[in-house]
């Protein structure tokens, strides 16, 4: 395996509180990865700080080996990195097909505004079938013409993933994609990712609350404490070490965070 | 050294002199915040309660001949507050959850609706020449020079007094009492003071009347300053709160204050040391002798622009943002197939009625309003572009078009260039235009974003266009500018049916291209953009790319409008056509009607040009009624701007446009009969099958 993605010693404070200490993580290139923590932790920092909303104070962060920490946001998308979104963001009034649609015409970089001009912006056969590739896997057939609007919230979510996929990122960041759902929507979804996953082979960064679900799904596991790592390993380690546990257990009960 | 012994004089001047109009800019800075941070809404229409509060007073003083007192007791105390109840109670509070902008818009409506109606209610309108006086008699005499540098007037004392015993009184209110306290309260985190039990609508409605009551003091403090009391006027006062506002990062109100002291101390400053560029530069002098009465927008565009902090800062954003949910979407907001057929062939079946109408039966005038409407409707796109499709509210269509109509006049002037070829030009310089101007708000969005366009609106207005390389030197811009016909092959177009046509031919293409690009990638885009940006980002999509290119197109339509407006009058009267706060009227208008289609543009040039004829002359009237007209026809003009101003209220809830929203809900309603008729016909069959 190579080494697809890599933040090494990256440190963010805010006014004069640190919210992450030299924070490295590794991710190779089809692996699924968790990062898990208590609230407050700097998840979510760290998870800004990778994707560009936020600018580190120090460290690097490393796609392929080169440094992408001076990228704006869609830079780095382009580059290969997708991700879903902890509080859900569909593109208000368009369908889930255009979605999609509207994710691979910018992958492909494809469709100038002349284009558009002289009448050619429309979705060739190439493009719905992509589309309905990706809505197949998802299951999300059925819904493709309909507005995100009346979609449930599980179903946002794989709108959500399969906007992503359609970006073909070599690692997709999930932020708490359980949030909001219930078990069973849960484990659907996490069956659903799986399936996704094996099939495009794609890197995950799962940052997560629900600790079935890490357990679950990701075969190495990073743990954050007050912007600390505390433990990283194979899941199942992890998940027995004694601190984690302390930090995470003791405090939060499972399942019941916000 | 002359000058080196003179300087410190000259500061301790400019400093005395800008002290009084700083004051009164901290009064108008004071309400905006105040508004601003208890029910996060970004109070446009603050210039439009300042005026009629200054028309209130100058009505009762000079027209009723009362005395000062129960004039201003009438026009700042009760009539003032009143308007601040009316709008927290009546409008805002039921927005709560909508998002900034569109409560922006909101307040845009408001600020259109608002004088026309005292207008038309009161009979009042501003004469010329007949300045209002201010609250003391011979108010513009010099009457106190305490320094020996500076000579206050009675007015500026007058101001200065006013001004510091409203702050006093507001300091005292926040100090003293519990409805102050819990005032703070609501400004530093107005959910928080929800959960603490106090009831934030109350107090808000109290900031409202209080807000109110500052802007009605600022407009008779102002007036004295205008030649003619006009509603115009007054918005400059709303630019100049928000500057002072935003050089307090909108974050609290002793900043706020001295915001609007120091911007006023600062254009006085400006003003006494500016270097005399125009001695050596003599083509400076537009520029020079303009730049310090436009000195409040060159402030806002400058801190918006180049202060990273006040966009960053989540409260400048939306002050509810943290605490409130995000507005709720809207349910199947999205147009069925079935109403756009529909719209498309009723649109052509009704274009080529009135086409063949006013072709053989209409006379000059009605040939002259068509033209005239679907030459709005084609600037109109360019709001379609950019607020239909982009989502973005930008407040400088006006300058666009008007970029082109100067275009036009400029080349056909100068060098006597086809008009028609000048037109293309002038989109092209619009498009360029708007990029440019594009880079600097690239990352404002939202609500800044159409301040910044507002600030650029007004600079243009009052700089740029006073140079003779675009507005034509002084005298073109009180007699406005000959612009030909023009002449095509064996065409000329100097006959007015044969322009029409031509106008409906550019306004055909037009809405072809633009429907195109709204269902092409960029379309595609610019709603995903609008939907959401961390969400476009996240795939890759450049929003400031992205924005450029809404803007340049959207601009250059507006050029191209502009440009043929120009021609069709044969003169481009920017005062009539262009002027910022006409243009703030151009969205109100599109957004009230439908932002998102063609068909939406079409129909708010429709009502640009033909509302006045057509239903307030009653000329649609008489035409049912074969001539016969109710005695209170016609109606007054200004109907158009209370209506539609008013109407536009409604775009916090449907985005999509009013009437778009009827039309939307009447087709879902049409479908679901005809579906449930369709589903009861089969399932008789079904059961007449079984039957027997």
């Amino acid at each position: 395996m190579t080494t697809l993605f890599e933040a090494t010693g990256v440190r963010k404070s805010f006014s004069g509180i640190r919210a992450l200490e030299d924070v490295s993580l590794r991710v190779e290139a089809g692996e699924r990865v968790g990062l898990i923590g208590p609230n407050g932790a700097g998840k979510t920092t760290f998870f800004n700080c990778v994707l560009g909303m936020l600018r580190p104070d120090a460290g690097r962060v490393l796609l392929d080996g080169q440094d992408i920490g001076g990228l704006p946001v869609h830079r780095r998308a382009r580059r290969g990195i997708g991700r879903t979104f902890q509080r859900i963001e569909l593109f208000a009034d368009m369908t889930v097909r255009e979605h999609l649609l509207l994710a691979d015409r910018i992958r492909r970089g494809e469709g100038s505004l002349l284009r558009d001009l002289f009448g050619r912006g429309g979705s060739d056969a190439d493009e719905r079938r992509r589309c309905d590739e990706v809505l197949e896997l998802l299951g999300l057939g059925d819904l493709a013409a309909d507005p995100v609007e009346a979609l449930s919230l599980g179903q946002g979510r794989l709108v959500e993933v399969g906007r992503a996929l359609m970006t073909e990122p070599r690692l997709l960041l999930a932020d708490e994609p359980s949030s909001g759902l219930d078990r069973e929507e849960t484990d659907a979804l996490a069956a659903t990712l799986r399936e996704v996953q094996g099939d495009r082979g794609f890197a995950v960064l799962l940052v997560e609350h629900d600790v079935e679900l890490v357990a679950s799904f990701t075969e190495r596991t990073y743990v954050l404490d007050f912007g600390h790592l505390i433990a990283e390993g194979p899941t199942a380690e992890v998940m027995a070490d004694k601190r984690v546990r302390q930090a995470y257990f003791g405090d939060v009960e499972v399942g019941s965070g916000s | 050294m002359v000058l080196a012994a003179g300087t410190g004089a000259d500061v301790l001047r400019a400093v005395l002199q800008g002290t009084p109009p700083g004051a009164v800019y901290a009064l108008v800075a004071l309400g905006f915040v105040l508004t601003y941070k208890t029910s996060g809404v970004f109070n446009l229409a603050f210039g439009a309660q300042a005026f009629v509060s200054a028309a209130m007073y100058f009505q009762a003083r000079v027209e009723w001949g009362w005395s000062t007192v129960p004039a201003l007791v009438l026009a700042v105390f009760v009539l003032a507050p009143l308007i601040g109840l009316l709008m927290e109670r009546l409008i805002f509070r039921h927005l709560r959850t909508a998002s900034a902008v569109s409560k922006l818009v909101v307040a845009i409506g408001l600020s259109v609706a608002l004088p026309s109606l005292f207008e038309t209610l009161t009979g009042f309108s501003g004469v010329a020449g007949k300045t209002p006086g201010g609250l003391v008699p011979d108010g513009a005499n010099v009457f106190y020079d305490p320094l020996g540098v500076y000579p206050f007037s009675r007015d500026e004392l007058v101001a200065l007094g006013v001004a510091v015993v409203a702050m006093l009184g507001l300091g005292a209110l926040f100090r003293f009492t519990s409805l102050g306290l819990a005032m703070r309260a609501v400004v530093e985190s107005p959910r928080m003071t929800e959960l603490a039990g106090i009831d934030s609508d109350r107090v808000s409605s109290v900031a409202w009347m209080l807000s109110s009551f500052f802007a009605g003091m600022a407009g008779v403090l102002i007036a004295p300053r205008f030649n003619t009391l006009m509603a115009p006027d007054f918005f400059h006062l709303v630019v100049v709160a928000i500057a002072a506002a935003a050089i307090g990062r909108l974050v609290s109100l002793p900043r706020a204050l001295l915001g609007g002291l120091g911007l006023g101390i600062f254009i006085a400053l400006f003003r006494t040391f500016l270097p005399r560029w125009s001695v050596d530069l003599p083509w400076l002098e537009p520029f020079q002798d303009n730049l310090t009465p436009s000195m409040p927008f060159v402030v806002l565009f400058g801190v918006l622009v180049l202060w990273p902090a006040i966009r960053r800062s989540p409260a400048a954003a939306d002050p509810l943002s943290g605490v409130d949910p995000p507005p709720l979407s809207l349910v199947s907001t999205t147009r069925s197939k079935v109403l756009t057929r529909a719209a498309r062939v009723f649109g052509v079946c009704f274009l080529l009625l009135v086409g063949l109408t006013v072709w053989f039966r209409g006379d000059v005038v009605w040939v002259h309003l068509v033209t005239q409407a679907t030459i709005m409707s084609l600037i109109f796109l360019s709001v379609t572009i950019i607020t239909g499709l982009a989502g973005q509210i930008s407040l400088c269509q006006g300058t666009f078009a008007a970029i082109g109509a100067l275009t036009v006049f400029q080349l056909a002037d100068r060098w006597d260039v086809s008009v028609l070829v000048a037109a293309l030009v002038g989109a092209v310089i619009a498009a360029v235009v708007g990029a440019l101007l594009s880079i600097p708000v690239l990352r404002l969005g939202g609500i800044w974003l159409a301040i910044a366009t507002l600030a650029f609106a007004f600079f243009f207005d009052a700089v740029m266009l006073k140079f003779s390389w675009v507005g034509g030197g002084d005298s073109s811009l009180l007699q406005g500018h000959r612009v030909p016909r023009p002449v095509l092959g064996p065409w000329d177009f100097a006959d007015d049916r044969r322009f029409l046509v031509l106008v409906v031919v550019v306004f055909t293409v037009v809405s072809v291209l633009v429907i195109r690009i709204r269902e092409g990638t960029t379309g595609l885009t610019l709603r995903g953009l609008r939907g959401s940006e961390l969400a476009a980002e996240s795939i890759g999509v450049s929003p400031a790319r992205a924005r450029m290119v809404a803007f340049a197109l959207s601009a250059a339509i507006a050029g191209l409008g502009g440009g043929l407006l120009a021609i069709h009058q044969e003169n481009v009267n920017y005062g009539n056509n262009f002027t910022p706060t006409a243009a703030l009227f151009w969205v109100v208008l599109v957004v009230t009607l439908s932002a998102r289609t063609v068909e939406g543009a079409a129909q708010a040039g429709a009502a640009f040009s033909l509302f006045n004829a057509v239903i307030l002359q009653g000329a649609g009237l008489a035409w049912i009624t074969r001539g016969h007209l109710p005695g209170f026809f016609p109606l007054s003009p200004k109907w158009r701007f209370v209506l539609f101003g008013l109407a536009s209220i409604q775009f916090a809830r449907h985005p999509e446009g009013l009437v778009e929203h009827g039309k939307r809900r009447a087709t879902v309603g049409i479908d679901t009969r005809l579906a449930a008729r369709r589903e009861r016909a089969s399932s008789q069959d079904a059961n007449g099958g079984e039957g027997p």
